[in-house]
């Protein structure tokens, strides 16, 4: 038996305890470059002096422990050092590019339960019947679709069939809200699509279980409304596996932005990461990294916080 | 009684291995016959014949440079299905060799392993492989090994959670007390009871393994070119998405057959085992 406060405790220590391994993973990957990283940045024509140059300036004469705890240092006053490409800041460069990715993915996130959940619902009235029925085919489908291939079809059909959106252009909040949302919408829909099909999925079998549940028959002999049962008793059930699941989703629309803003050529983290690998900007790089992990382990620890306050149960595990 | 059960589970299962057979079975098989043979050589380029649509002489249409799409997506397939296998592959032997000590043993290797994969895993999509990748350059050879990299947690998952009650069985507690040494319980005891758990894994990661290798190769960093893939076809084909769309549409259906065809399989397989295990 634990405590509540032990958990907690447990957990935290499983935090810091993966951050730091994260951390470890980031910076070992951008020690071990075969070769001098300095020389690989700059490219073969540059000069030793030049290769010095950048070596001190960024630090990499200095012994390997050294520049781990100054870059964790820095990491975590958000300021990890400079962008060798951009000339400016690192942690400025992301907040620069964080609205399109991070409002592209609460959008996404949004689509995923506006529609995933009332798709669910209506599936596990009746299962087995042919809505449900074409509602799984679809959602097999769509799941096996990539979200870059779904954007490409999006647009095919958005240009074609519709004649509406104007793809590809940019709207910066402060300048037009409306128009932001607006030119975020196509590459959220392509993100959410898979996403959409793997929560209903999981809602769905998760409802039909607790359906076959004592407590559900129960409550319908006692006289409850099936809606009444259903708000009261079995979504809230259905609720603590969802928790998890919502995690999961969430990290893997990230993961999915930054391959569908390439597709959209919106300017968000992923494009800045694919600059940062072509221009080979380890620090800019290595920053980004490990921010979306950093951005990802916090989500997971939250999950597993709300899912042990909403089922005490879990805690025994 | 047992004829009777098995005759009742097997027409839905039946209905995703036969989908998920059929749309695998038309990957393969473009794939085997492109050893052999391709209606054109997949790199040859035609300025004579320019962004044609599908016609007789080329039955999926010519992309920018005259080249025929038909050819070029069978010789994608042998990518896409190479990589997926020999990345699960690794992914495979990493996940056992340290999920099935990581379960018999518990304590702290447990931890330690456990700790290390799911470090791995906050690492969202194909991120930790975009690293490995720009660090060693991007190349077939280091794409197969990041993804098996960033793919063996989740067969580490399924190892320990699988050892850890496998090992409560009196049969394992009987070879222990007869001296017989972990690592030999441990391969000829445990493993074998672990491969109708790690099946439908494996055909999941295949399907997974190639949304992510497609992603890499579409953003330019996974296969290179001139070999073509269905990804890079896909980026290639972008710019004409208004005039050429068949350059899209013919991947892109090649890409999800092979995906959903594997997502039908797995399917089949849990509907089969679930009910089976009642």
């Amino acid at each position: 038996m634990q405590s509540k406060a032990g958990y907690l405790l447990g957990k935290f220590i499983e935090l810091v305890l993966t951050l730091f391994v994260v951390s470890l993973l980031v910076f070992a990957a951008f020690s071990i470059i075969p070769g001098d990283a300095a020389r690989v940045m700059l490219g073969p024509d540059a000069t030793d002096a030049q290769v010095q140059l950048l070596r001190s300036q960024m630090g990499l004469d200095k012994p390997l422990v050294v520049r781990y705890f100054s870059w964790i240092a820095g990491v975590f006053t958000f300021n990890p050092g400079t962008s060798y490409a951009y000339n400016m800041g690192v942690g400025e460069l992301i907040a620069q590019r964080l609205p399109v990715t991070l409002g592209m993915s609460a959008i996404a996130m949004i689509m995923v339960i506006l529609i995933s959940y009332p798709l669910a619902v209506l599936s596990s009235r009746k299962p087995g019947r042919l809505g449900d029925q074409v509602c799984s085919v679809i959602g097999h489908v769509l799941f096996a679709i990539p979200p870059y291939v779904a954007s490409l079809l999006l647009i095919l059909l958005a240009g074609s069939v519709f004649k509406l959106m104007t793809v590809g252009t940019y709207v910066s909040p402060r300048e037009n809200f409306i128009s932001y949302i607006g030119c975020l919408l196509l590459p959220s829909f392509a993100i959410a699509l898979p996403k959409i099909a793997m929560s209903f999925k999981f809602l769905r079998s998760s409802i039909i279980e607790q359906n076959s549940k004592d407590y559900v028959r129960t409550s319908k002999s006692h006289g409850l409304s099936d809606l009444k049962i259903l708000v009261r008793h079995v979504l809230p059930n259905s609720n603590v596996s969802s928790i998890t699941i919502i995690s999961i989703i969430l990290s893997d629309i990230l993961g999915g932005s930054l391959i569908v803003e390439q597709v959209f050529n919106l300017p968000g983290l992923g494009r800045l990461l694919l600059s940062a690998i072509s221009r080979r900007d380890f620090p800019l790089l290595s920053g980004i990294v490990f921010y979306l992990a950093l951005i990802t382990v916090l989500l997971y620890f939250i999950s597993d916080i709300a899912s042990s306050l909403a089922d005490p149960r879990i805690r025994l595990k | 009684m047992t004829r009777q059960s098995r005759k009742l589970r097997s027409p839905e299962a039946s209905a995703f291995y036969i989908a998920g057979i059929l749309l695998l079975g038309i990957v393969v098989a473009a794939f085997i016959v492109s050893l052999f043979w391709t209606p054109y050589a997949p790199d040859a380029t035609d300025a004579s014949s320019k962004l044609l649509a599908p016609c007789a002489e080329h039955p999926f249409g010519t992309d920018n440079f005259g080249r025929d799409v038909l050819s070029r997506v069978m010789a994608a397939s042998k990518y896409t299905i190479f990589i997926s296998a020999a990345g699960v592959a690794i992914a495979l032997v990493l996940g056992t060799v340290s999920g099935i000590p990581a379960g018999y043993f518990g304590g702290f290797a447990d931890r330690s392993i456990m700790l290390l994969g799911n470090s791995i895993m906050c690492f969202p999509g194909i991120l930790l492989a975009l690293v490995a990748v720009a660090v060693f350059g991007p190349s077939v050879a280091n794409v197969i090994w990041a993804l098996g990299l960033v793919f063996a947690p989740t067969f580490a998952r399924v190892c320990r959670v699988g050892t850890m009650e496998i090992k409560e069985l009196d049969y394992i507690t009987h070879a222990r007390v007869m001296g017989v040494k972990p690592a030999r319980i441990m391969a000829l005891h445990i493993f074998p009871n672990l491969v109708s758990q790690l099946l439908p894994a494996t055909v999941i990661g295949l399907a997974n393994m190639t949304l992510f290798e497609s992603g890499m190769s579409y953003l330019g960093l996974g296969v290179q070119p001139p070999d073509a893939s269905f990804g890079k076809m896909l980026s290639d084909a972008q710019a004409y998405i208004r005039t050429a769309p068949w350059l899209i549409v013919f991947p892109a259906l090649m890409l999800v057959f092979y995906i959903l065809g594997l997502y039908f399989i797995s399917e089949g397989l849990r509907v089969s085992l679930s009910k089976g295990g009642k």
